[in-house]
């Protein structure tokens, strides 16, 4: 018995001991617990935002973005359109790949080429769809010719990342082991598994600004407790997307320092707008023949219903801001003439009764519950929201395995949903959501409620051919507005993200696509 | 030999039934390319990745594609990495053998000699509070003790890591953590978490089953006979309570590490489930329907160990099955 007490005794010191030993890391190394990490080390594998952000630090792309996702020069210098369909992009010199070979214009053409390849279900041939063909003048210049106008080529790159031609024609595994993921990024790749470590070392010869950290592990924790429980048991030294209610607490924790920052991602109510709804509307239980949401008036009306002050400091507990358009209003087509949106129940039951409703009528109402921080519980005050304008608005949050099929089928007569921005440009946004959906021109691939607009159609299609920037912008803010005013989608509110760290340890900028680049965070001068 | 024969033609079976309902499954829930494809996309990216996954193809003329490269030892690549499948599963499936065993043998070690006292002396103070405690052990939430786990030895005390798995070294080429004190720090935790509902089990086996082999004729002649009374115990009892512990060993120990997820979730260890419950998420079919086949083996395995193991421990099965 005493021997068996003595032993258990001596095997729980011996733990500790060990784990305090291994808890001493180099000042010079940097952890982070992220939700999510790559899919694959190739970078033209998937469009997914946590891919781009993980590959960021092995890869560099054609052109960059600042941490408002407006463009600035990366790979490329300078980007011009020489003509109607061609860009002429000028590659920097002096920069040197992984395996110490210099990255020429037959890399940046070997890169655009592979992808319609390599890359997977999330693919990167939305970025590449205007390309033609790329013509490699010498060794720093490349023309791509597009198919038709492509004013907004560049935004389309900033996900294109450059690999080195001489990898050969190669696919997820090679990169996955180390032997094809040479980039001329600020970080080397040293080892990845699955839903693993992501373990980098810093590169000594990068062409741009010197990372500070030299080891860097990016730990992928996807449950939000173990993630916010790793940070403060030591584990991670920082985390990305901490939980709303974990932010409050965090604030009062003096152990620990927070980043906040808008997203690009905006909770869009979308009404279908189709002459016959696919779930009917009731008025008083009887199911009636018509779309209330045809109705300009009854979507002001919807609108105006809204509390998005609440939503912000209530639903969101902080970590909203109440939207008006699509997209931030700083990027690129957004409109800054735009009111904020108004909250007035008087005036949203006027309208219903103005529009025929005076006794509301009942709709089902769709949205996620696991896409983005907050959809379920917007979803659900916002139906409570209705329900004081006369609405009966069954809210339904589904999964998003079951909730995206059903969108795409054209099931739902009213939902919300999350989109990003993530080009920093309106053409993006408005051309998927906004424009009449036509397969053929490659517009309007997200727009399910059926609305169809000839005006903003036309306005779209001609920003698309206008290489002019004040012109395409003014072209895009006017689509905006025209949209926005029409109410064809309600936005709601801008998520907000939070990043943790340990307490006057590290410092960095927080940016609106949510990236956490380990090259941008710089320590504390201590 | 014919019992052998007989259970590998059963497993055959299981096997292609379960593949059926896999693929029939996936399909009723959507097509997976709804949700593996960037909303973004165009009409015509959905339609080329449609035709190179074969998703235009009707769903039998799929499933026996499917049949056909399995048959030649294809289980297919991933849909979300694009990597064989058995690459995938069998990178992650040590660490989650790993701590499927450390969770059942902590939960045989401790639970059984609990269950054994509780039964030898069912009236002791000691033993009632080891049968309540064995209720605790199989009705609380595992998320929730996992979490509290976290939340007072990690974040609190600072005594052991908050997740992840420690460092590993190989055995007969098979990465295994278990080799150093630090890794063991890290499997300490995920390990009791995933023990508490088998410890509350077997303790109930091992004193229900120690009661009534108590108060058995053999007892009482080994007792007359003079023999110490933790040979009588710690032998003849064990011995023949051990048929249906063994049973539930098996069956808990396939099912803890088929279905570890939550564990694994919350101490972020690197096993199979995460990898499993991400990929139903988004539809990956053939990680799911490898995993599935994978796992009704490995149920097929266990079982045929344990009716190898009554005859071992029961001669009276020996004999029967010889005669």
């Amino acid at each position: 018995m005493l021997f068996r007490k003595n032993a258990v005794l001596a095997l729980t010191l011996a733990l500790i001991g060990s784990t305090t030993l291994s808890a001493q890391v180099m000042a010079d190394d940097l952890t982070i617990g992220v939700r999510a990490g790559p899919d694959s080390i190739d970078p033209h594998w998937s469009t997914l935002g946590s891919q781009a952000e993980s590959l960021r630090h092995i890869f560099d792309t054609l052109i960059g973005v600042d941490k408002d996702l407006q463009l600035q020069p990366a790979i490329a210098t300078s980007w011009t359109a020489i003509d109607d369909d061609t860009w002429e992009f000028k590659i920097r010199e002096g920069v040197k790949f992984h395996d110490g070979s210099d990255l020429t214009a037959e890399d940046v053409k070997f890169s655009i080429d592979r992808i319609p390849q390599v890359t997977g279900p999330m693919s990167m041939t939305i970025y590449t769809k205007s390309v033609d063909s790329v013509e490699v003048i010498d060794d720093y210049t490349v023309h791509v010719h597009t198919k038709g106008t492509a004013a907004t080529l560049p935004n389309d790159f900033i996900r294109l990342f450059v690999v080195s031609s001489e990898i050969g024609e190669v696919g997820n595994e090679e990169f996955n082991s180390g032997q094809a993921a040479i980039g001329t990024g600020p970080y080397k790749f040293v080892s990845w598994q699955p839903k693993g470590d992501l373990v980098l070392v810093r590169n000594e010869n990068y062409w741009g600004e010197p990372a500070h950290w030299e080891n860097v592990v990016r730990k992928e924790i996807p449950n939000d407790a173990s993630r916010v429980a790793a940070l403060q048991s030591g584990e991670v030294d920082l985390i990305n997307y901490v939980p709303a209610t974990d932010y409050a607490a965090m604030q009062n924790d003096s152990r620990l320092d927070t980043f906040i920052a808008d997203s690009v991602y905006i909770l869009n109510i979308t009404p279908n707008v189709k002459d016959e709804l696919p779930v009917k509307a009731k008025v008083n239980g009887a199911e009636i023949a018509e779309n209330p949401l045809k109705d300009l008036r009854v979507r002001e009306a919807m609108d105006l219903a809204i509390n998005r002050d609440i939503l912000s400091e209530v639903v969101l507990e902080g970590l909203g801001k109440p939207a008006n358009q699509l997209m931030p209003a700083t990027f690129f087509g957004g409109s800054t003439e735009l009111p904020v949106r108004e909250y007035d129940l008087e005036r949203a039951k006027a309208l219903l009764a103005e529009a025929g409703y005076p006794n509301g009528f009942e709709l089902d109402f769709a949205c996620t519950n696991n896409r983005l921080p907050g959809d379920a519980a917007v979803c659900e005050a916002l139906s409570q929201m209705w329900a004081r304008a006369g609405l009966k608005i069954n809210a339904n949050a589904l999964n998003g395995t079951v909730f995206f099929p059903a969108q795409q089928a054209g099931e739902f007569s009213l939902w919300l949903s999350g989109w990003g921005t993530l080009t920093g440009e309106a053409s993006y946004t408005y051309g998927s959501l906004v424009h009449t959906a036509d397969p053929d021109k490659g517009l309007g691939a997200f727009n399910k409620s059926g609305y169809s607009n000839p005006e903003i159609d036309a306005l779209l299609e001609e920003g698309a051919r206008t290489l002019d920037d004040d012109k395409r912008r003014a072209l895009y803010t006017q689509v905006t507005e025209l949209s926005m005013n029409d109410r064809v989608l309600i936005p709601t509110v801008i998520i907000q993200t939070v990043w943790a760290a340990k307490a006057d340890t590290l410092t960095f900028e927080p940016r609106v696509d949510q990236e956490t680049l380990a090259q941008l965070i710089q320590p504390v001068a201590q | 030999m014919g019992f052998f024969i007989q259970r590998i033609f059963q497993a055959a079976i299981v096997v292609v039934v379960m593949s059926i309902l896999v693929f029939i499954g996936v399909y009723a829930i959507g097509n997976p390319i709804d949700v593996m494809i960037d909303p973004a996309s165009t009409q015509e990216i959905r339609d080329n990745l449609i035709r190179q996954y074969g998703f235009d193809r009707p769903l039998y003329e799929q499933y026996f594609v499917f049949v056909g490269n399995v048959l030649q030892g294809d289980f297919g690549q991933s849909f979300v990495y694009r990597v064989p499948v058995l690459d995938l599963i069998f990178s992650r499936l040590p660490a989650t053998f790993e701590l499927a065993l450390g969770a059942i043998l902590m939960a045989a070690i401790v639970g059984i000699p609990l269950g054994i006292w509780a039964g030898y002396r069912p009236r002791a103070a000691s033993s009632k509070a080891i049968m309540a405690l064995s209720i605790l052990g199989f009705s609380l939430p595992t998320f929730w003790v996992g979490l509290l786990l976290v939340l007072t030895f990690a974040v609190q005390l600072h005594w052991l890591p908050s997740g992840g798995r420690g460092p590993t070294s190989d055995l007969l080429g098979v990465p295994f953590s278990f080799f150093t004190p630090e890794g063991w720090s890290y499997i300490i935790l995920p390990a009791f978490n995933l023990a508490l509902f088998n410890m509350g089990l077997l303790i109930r086996l091992a004193r229900a089953g120690t009661i009534e082999a108590m108060s058995s004729d053999y007892v009482r002649f080994a007792r007359a006979q003079g023999l110490k009374e933790s040979k009588v115990v710690g032998l003849h009892v064990l011995k023949n309570i051990s048929i249906p512990i063994v049973t539930v060993f098996g069956l808990e120990f396939g099912s803890t590490l088929a279905f570890a997820v939550v564990t694994e979730t919350i101490f972020n260890w690197p096993g199979v489930g995460k990898l499993i419950i991400d990929s139903i998420m988004v539809l990956d079919r053939p990680v799911m329907v490898a995993y599935l086949i994978l796992v009704v083996l490995l149920f097929v395995l266990i079982n045929l160990v344990v009716d190898l193991l009554y005859g071992i421990l029961d001669p009276r099965i020996r004999a029967r099955r010889s005669a």
